[in-house]
Formats: C-alpha cells, sequence, structure tokens
C-alpha cells in the first residue's frame, strides 16, 4: 500500500472537455492503484475542504483527474492553469483488484472517470485480459478515443441520444460472458447494475461517492450503512461489493 | 528554558494541543503522518454505553468557511473501545481524553464508572452533542449539567473535563465548576442548519448539525474569554483554530489549552504545526510559561 501524505505539485494542463468538464493533470511520479483517489485543493479556508477525485490517468511523470464542475471547489480547480500550485492528499481508499479476466467496466456521468487507468492497468498487468467499457452519458459523449486505447470494446449510450446510442447505459450492459463487472456513476445506475449482476451470479464492484471531510478515515462523515455495518467510503471503499450495499440508502 | 507545559488539575500536558473530538478518529489515522505523541492529548471520538450506528448521510456538508456535521455519535461503545482502541492509543503514548456521551446522569454515570477503571488518563463528559435525534442539549442547563456532572463525580477518580455547547451561560459552567469538574471545554459546535432549495427539506436526517470552523471563531473566542472570567477551573478553547496564531489568541483569552477539530482536514499536519508554531512563538517571545500571557486580554490584567 503506498503511503498516504500531502503533496504540492505543478498542474501541467487543465483542459475543458464537455460542457462542464474537465481534465486536470499535474507533473510528479505518484503511487495510486486503479480506484483509489487523491482529496485535492487550491485554496486556504474557502471552501473548507479537499475536493475529492479519482484517479483518471496515471503516468510515470504525471497524474490526471476527470472532473465535474458542480459547486465553488470544482469550479476552482476548473480554473486552474499550467504552473498554479494544487495540493494534493492521498493516495486514499483501497481501490479495485483485479481477480479474473473477462472484464466489464461500467461508468455513468463523471462516474466514468476511473475507468481509464483500472482499464489500462489490468492490461498492462495481464496481456490475456479482455477488458469491454460501457460509458453512459448525459449529453454528448467525450474522451472516445482514450477510452477505446485501453479497452478490446467500447460501448456508449447518451440520454439525449447525441453521438451514442440514446438510453441508459444500464439498458446495454449485459454480464453475462464476463467473469467480474467493476461500475461507478449514480446510485441508481449502480442498484440498477446490482440487480442485474446479482441475477446472473456475476460478481459485481460498485465505487461509493459520498460527501468527504477528512478523507483518511478519522472523522465517519462519510460513513455508509452496509451489510457488514456502518462502512467509510473514504477508508473501507470506494470499493465495496455490490451485495453488501443498500442502494435505496 | 521555555516551560511548554501546563497544568490542569492534577494532570501536566507536554503542550496546550490537543485533538478534538470526532476529528481525530481514536489518532490512529493521524499517527500516519506525524508522531500523534507530540501533541499536548487526544480526544477520543464520542463514546457511548453501547455502540451507537449514527446518523444517515449525509453527515458533512461545508458552508462559507464552516463544516457542519451530523455524524450522531457512531462509535463503538466504551467497553470495545477499551478492549479495541485504548490499548494501540496507550502503546502510540498519548494523554487519552475519553469523550463521553449519555442520554441521562444515570447512563452518563455507568459510562464513566466503565472508563475510570481502564487506561484513560481524562474524561471529557460530552453534554453538548447537537446531533443526536430526540435528545436536548443537556449542557446548557444549569441544573442539568450539574446533576450529569455531579453523577460522574462521585463514582470517578479520573480528571472529569465537561465540554460545554456554546449556548451554554455562565452559570451553568459555575454549576459544572461545583460539582468537582476539573476543567471547562468551549465550546462544541454550533447548532446549525442548512435546506437543499431542490427539495425544500433540511439536508440532514436529523435536521439540525453542528457547525465548526474558521466560521466560528469569533464567537467561540467571546465564550471563552467571559468563561474564563468566571470560573476559577481552566477552560480549554474549542472553535475554528487552524493555526498557532488563533491558538495564541484563545491563551489570551484566557484558555490553558485548546483543541484542534476542523483545521485537521484543512491539513492533515494541522495540528502538529500549531504545536510548532507555538513553540516558536515561546521563544520569540522569550516566555517561560504560558502563565505570562494567559488572559491577558481581559481589562486590568498586565501586559
Amino acid at each position: 500500500m503506498a503511503e498516504i501524505a500531502v503533496r504540492t505539485a505543478s498542474v501541467l494542463h487543465n483542459k475543458h472537455i464537455a460542457p462542464n468538464v474537465f481534465r486536470l493533470e499535474v507533473e510528479g511520479s505518484f503511487r495510486a492503484k486503479p480506484g483509489q483517489f487523491y482529496m485535492l485543493r487550491s485554496w486556504r479556508h474557502d471552501p473548507l475542504l479537499f475536493r475529492p477525485m479519482s484517479v483518471f490517468d496515471r503516468t510515470e511523470e504525471s497524474l490526471s483527474f476527470l472532473c465535474a464542475t458542480r459547486g465553488r471547489g470544482t469550479d476552482l480547480l476548473s480554473r486552474l492553469s499550467a504552473g498554479d500550485g494544487l495540493t494534493l492528499l492521498g493516495p486514499l481508499g483501497n481501490g479495485w483488484e483485479r481477480i479474473d479476466e473477462r472484464i466489464a467496466l461500467i461508468g455513468g456521468g463523471t462516474g466514468i472517470a476511473p475507468l481509464y487507468y483500472t482499464a489500462k492497468y489490468f492490461a498492462a498487468k495481464d496481456r490475456s485480459a479482455a477488458i469491454d467499457i460501457y460509458l453512459g452519458f448525459r449529453g454528448r459523449p467525450f474522451l472516445q478515443e482514450e477510452f477505446a486505447q485501453v479497452a478490446q470494446r467500447v460501448y456508449r449510450s447518451s440520454e439525449s441520444g447525441e453521438g451514442g446510442e440514446e438510453g441508459l447505459i444500464t439498458e446495454i450492459f449485459n454480464p453475462s460472458g464476463y467473469d467480474t463487472c467493476y461500475a461507478c456513476g449514480p446510485p441508481a445506475m449502480l442498484a440498477a447494475l446490482s440487480k442485474v449482476c446479482q441475477g446472473a451470479g456475476i460478481p459485481l464492484f460498485v465505487s461509493l461517492e459520498e460527501r468527504i471531510a477528512c478523507g483518511i478515515g478519522a472523522c465517519l462523515g462519510c460513513a455508509v450503512r452496509t451489510r457488514k455495518g456502518m462502512k467509510r467510503v473514504c477508508k473501507d471503499g470506494p470499493v465495496f461489493r455490490a451485495e453488501e450495499v443498500f442502494f435505496d440508502g | 528554558m521555555a516551560d511548554r507545559s501546563i497544568r490542569i488539575g492534577g494532570l501536566t500536558l507536554k503542550n496546550p494541543i490537543i485533538a478534538a473530538s470526532g476529528c481525530f478518529g481514536f489518532g490512529e489515522e493521524y499517527n500516519e503522518f506525524y508522531d500523534v505523541a507530540r501533541l499536548g492529548g487526544v480526544c477520543t471520538k464520542g463514546l457511548t454505553r453501547r455502540p451507537r450506528e449514527g446518523n444517515p448521510p449525509p453527515r458533512v456538508f461545508e458552508t462559507p468557511c464552516g463544516l457542519l456535521n451530523s455524524i450522531g455519535l457512531q462509535n463503538p461503545g466504551v467497553d470495545a473501545f477499551i478492549r479495541e482502541e485504548l490499548p494501540m492509543m496507550k502503546e502510540m503514548g498519548l494523554v487519552v481524553i475519553a469523550n463521553v456521551w449519555a442520554e441521562c446522569a444515570e447512563e452518563y454515570g455507568e459510562a464513566v464508572e466503565i472508563l475510570s477503571r481502564s487506561a484513560v488518563d481524562v474524561i471529557e463528559i460530552n453534554i453538548s452533542c447537537p446531533n443526536v435525534p430526540g435528545q436536548v442539549i443537556v449542557g446548557a442547563q444549569a441544573q442539568q449539567a450539574a446533576e450529569v456532572v455531579r453523577r460522574c463525580r462521585s463514582l470517578c477518580d479520573k480528571p472529569l473535563w465537561v465540554k460545554l455547547p456554546p449556548t451554554a451561560q455562565i452559570d451553568a459552567a459555575q454549576a459544572v465548576e461545583e460539582q468537582g469538574a476539573d476543567a471547562i471545554c468551549a465550546v462544541n459546535t454550533f447548532r446549525g442548519l442548512a435546506i437543499d432549495i431542490e427539495t425544500g427539506r433540511p439536508i440532514f436526517a436529523n435536521t439540525f448539525a453542528g457547525l465548526s470552523g474558521p466560521a466560528i471563531r469569533p464567537l467561540a473566542l467571546q465564550v471563552v474569554y467571559q468563561l474564563a472570567a468566571a470560573v476559577e477551573i481552566p477552560v480549554i478553547g474549542i472553535g475554528g483554530i487552524t493555526s498557532w496564531q488563533d491558538a495564541v489568541e484563545f491563551i489570551m483569552a484566557g484558555a490553558h489549552a485548546v483543541q484542534i477539530g476542523t483545521a485537521n482536514f484543512i491539513d492533515p499536519l494541522a495540528s502538529m504545526k500549531i504545536v510548532e508554531g507555538l513553540q516558536q512563538f515561546m521563544e520569540d517571545r522569550r516566555l517561560h510559561s504560558w502563565e505570562e500571557i494567559r488572559g491577558c486580554a481581559h481589562e486590568g490584567s498586565p501586559l
């Protein structure tokens, strides 16, 4: 397990890639595993907290995040430009472990963020791995070329019908033929996937999102009730076995 | 040579910086960043007689320079704490301050009695948690506060600190002192509210939540200033302290020590940096002890 640390890094690029979506890349060698996240901040006391962001990509020289502008914190992050400083706390959380060969990665909205590095990492570790990626967008799909480079097949859907099959990604996805499925996205999507995977008897791992304060497991601000008791999304998660999670809250 | 330590009742702390309850777990997580034993002490997550699951999410919500929380005292209960967490805390070399909450004086007594037989160094009676459904904040009422402290005092020889809500009046602090409290910790979070304007409903399941962070610092400071003038026992200041300068301000208002809570979320190293900053301040000002500046902001004080 890589040691958790607070680091300051310099922004290499900050690219606007879709309405309210940006890709923030910082310089440096970081040791994150797929599915782990960092807490980011580029301000002092206001907003008060870091913003948790899962790792979109990692190379020997850089680390990048795919973020959606939602409030003041992400708005400030979206305005960073090359050379600006960013404080990172991490790597945090458990991440996902690869256990089988035929893998489906399913993402909805900015829940697609952790899938790129996951696919890249799994494929690099085991060349026989067959990885399919399912991406659900609300509007026009993005990062198609990038995802195509790390997966065998990329399926996409768009709620608006722009540039993809119209509808929800859960309508396209079929778990049969996969050994393990991994998903990140809105609770309704995860709930639907959980149902279909459970029905098919295929293991599903889900990455949950919560408001996070400390990020290291101390404050219990991100705890969720699971079949195994209260669990901290930041420390025990963010990845959980789907059957442990209560999707209805 | 400057003496950085402070005395509270019969207990000496190596410095006046204490990690606040609820913000520091049982110290283990922050010990990955620095040697937590460098702090004057660590307050545990609020403990109860029996385990508690706490409140459903969301449990935290940001406000300008502030944080609303509604954790709801999720904890393993005093027995599991003593069995599973306390040995590790003692192993780490911490001065352990066990924060305790209960629904009534009798239950406070039960939990405190159990803890008094353990290796904890101090018991901090929390009569100010704003986050328990259906429960009033006992510490706001002098008579009720006194009853809880009387009960705990009769069952416990260890130092007893009492954590008061920001709404506590001077009479509550004095009542607690009269019942044998060794120190007063002020303040717990301010009761706050946030509403989701999309749904028109409160953000938190328990409607209200506790506000902490730099947003409450001047409010907390004036409470500490007033209480320090009203009681003889030490006052431990809490509320939005994020820097050594803030800590000095509380000491000048009359606090013996301070607790660091939300600042740990802004920077995991915050508490240690405050310890270092205070040490530098003492050297720069050539102070021999904290007594030289404690309470200096009060009218008629020397300096």
